[in-house]
């Protein structure tokens, strides 16, 4: 009995030694981690926008980020689009009301600045306070759409889902006739060496020009990458290979409305992002061009 | 209290040759199938496989007169745990490039075997200097077997080295994957065994 007191205390003073050391990392460390997180979207989100060193972002460059919500008002169920609206020289929310015809059903105010808006926990409050109990909400995702100079330059949606392993994060964007601006891989768990290589430019450049239209019917195809194709998408990482603006349009020209090729014995996650991609993008074209129709009937002022 | 004989050099040297946990003890092969396909892989593995090994020798080689023999391994598991969050935190936060490329391998090492083994079998008897004399030549002796593994299977699976196309076409794709893993493991085993074999065989002359 005196034994296995002993054991007991030990094991418990051990873990809680250990979870106050990770517990103290964490806190410590919290602050920064989520720093370089959002650093490393706002790069990834100016690289597929195409703006970098040798294309500086114009100056009024701004990014707005609409979430959306599933709202349940007793029996019934809509859509909640949070919208960043100009009040006063201040960017703040509406969220806007739309059945699942896609008709206008009412809009609220929700005060809460844009920076705010980004932690889910403070959203969520805002939310509360502005709809009323019998009211339930549920966040679905979030997209942003990037403006200059009074027009859309784009718009870039975070996306998950299952690849082979486990699920894919991603970030699509689309220029604003949905064509396709590019894609970057942000985290996933696929084999090295094999799944691994969606994150590779020979993959994911496959899908930078494909029309909206090309898109629907995107499919993936087991054939081997033609070579001066694999050289054009990897000729931003690579600088051995030169090609001439010509030849570039050329290449392009000839393999834009290919299907995606299919990375080397995996098959599965090529199609799992293809398909994710593909998903994201028609049901993100659908609810923007739903979410617009609105916006311009009630003449809700958005800042995008 | 030590137990070991065995000269700080001695101790290093069998890490990295004599008692090679990969070619050797035959330990924590699940890594060395799986994610050996690259030269990369196996530094960046071999990195995050050293530090976590050299901080939980040395804190179970000081606490270890301290530890309940009944509930050892748990506290190891334990402390491999913490030492294995606080790298991913602390690499997250203030390293983001190398979180980037080693992130992943961070978060798989909680279950290693050899991290374990050299707790167990050294760590808890020996004190903090041997034990982090040993954590290093472990870690790096289970660095240069990836290292190599991952240079056979890279070299014959996509015919490159380190990323850069040295054959200018792929020999065999079977290498790259993991079932090769076993047979490469196997050979490269045989391999060091012949050397030594030899090589006492030659002393003995």
């Amino acid at each position: 009995m005196k034994e296995i007191m002993k054991i007991t205390f030990a094991l418990t003073l051990s873990c809680i030694i250990a979870a106050s050391a990770m517990g103290l990392t964490f806190t410590v460390t919290a602050k920064a981690k989520k720093h370089n997180h959002h650093m490393n979207v706002q790069n990834a989100m100016m690289d597929l926008l195409g703006f970098g060193a040798d294309n500086p972002a114009p100056s009024d460059l701004a990014f707005h980020s609409v979430y959306r919500y599933i709202v349940e008002d007793g029996d019934e169920k809509f859509l909640g689009y949070m919208v960043p609206v100009e009040k006063a020289g201040q960017e703040t929310y509406e969220i806007v009301f739309i059945d699942l015809d896609g008709n206008f059903v009412e809009k609220l105010e929700v005060p809460i600045s844009s920076e705010l808006a980004q932690e889910e926990h403070d959203r969520g409050k805002a939310l509360e306070k502005a709809l009323p109990p019998p009211k339930t909400f549920v966040y679905a995702d979030a997209s942003v759409i990037a403006t200059a100079g009074g027009k859309r330059l784009g718009y870039v949606l975070p996306g998950q889902f299952p690849g082979f392993r486990t699920f894919i994060h991603t970030l699509v964007a689309m220029d604003p006739t949905f064509e396709l601006l590019g894609l970057e891989v942000m985290e996933h768990e696929e084999d090295a060496g094999l799944g691994a290589e969606i994150e590779e430019d020979y993959f994911k450049n496959q899908f930078k020009g494909k029309t909206y239209e090309r898109l629907k019917t995107l499919e993936v195809v087991k054939k081997p990458l033609p070579e001066e194709y694999r050289k054009y998408l990897e000729r931003d990482k690579k600088k051995g290979e030169v090609f001439t603006e010509e030849q570039i349009a050329e290449i392009r020209q000839q393999y834009k409305d290919d299907d995606i090729y299919a990375i080397t014995a995996s098959t599965i996650s090529s199609v799992a992002v293809t398909d994710g991609v593909k998903n994201l993008a028609k049901k993100f074209a659908y609810r923007m061009d739903k979410l617009d129709g609105v916006l311009k009937k009630q003449k809700i002022r958005a800042t995008f | 209290m030590s137990t070991t004989t065995k000269s700080n050099a001695q101790l290093f040297m069998d890490g990295i040759l004599k008692e090679n946990p990969i070619f050797k003890l035959a330990l924590s092969m699940c890594p060395a199938v799986g994610i050996s396909t690259s030269v990369m892989n196996g530094v960046l593995l071999g990195t995050a496989v050293l530090f976590v090994q050299v901080f939980s020798s040395c804190t179970i080689s000081l606490v270890r007169n301290y530890i309940h023999p009944k509930i050892r391994i748990p506290t190891y598991t334990l402390t491999i745990a913490t030492w294995v969050t606080v790298i991913d935190l602390v690499l997250a936060a203030y390293v983001p490039g190398a979180y980037k490329a080693m992130g992943m391998f961070v978060r798989l090492i909680v279950a290693f075997a050899i991290i374990t083994m050299r707790l167990e079998m050294f760590a808890c008897k020996e004190p903090v200097h041997k034990s982090f004399v040993d954590a290093v030549g472990m870690g790096l002796g289970f660095m240069f077997g990836m290292i190599v593994l991952g240079a056979v299977r890279e070299l014959l699976g996509s015919g490159m080295l380190l990323g850069y196309d040295v054959l200018g076409f792929k020999p065999l794709l079977f290498f790259v994957l993991p079932s090769a893993g076993f047979f490469v493991v196997g050979l490269m085993m045989a391999f060091f065994n012949w050397i030594e074999v030899a090589y006492n065989r030659r002393k003995e002359v």
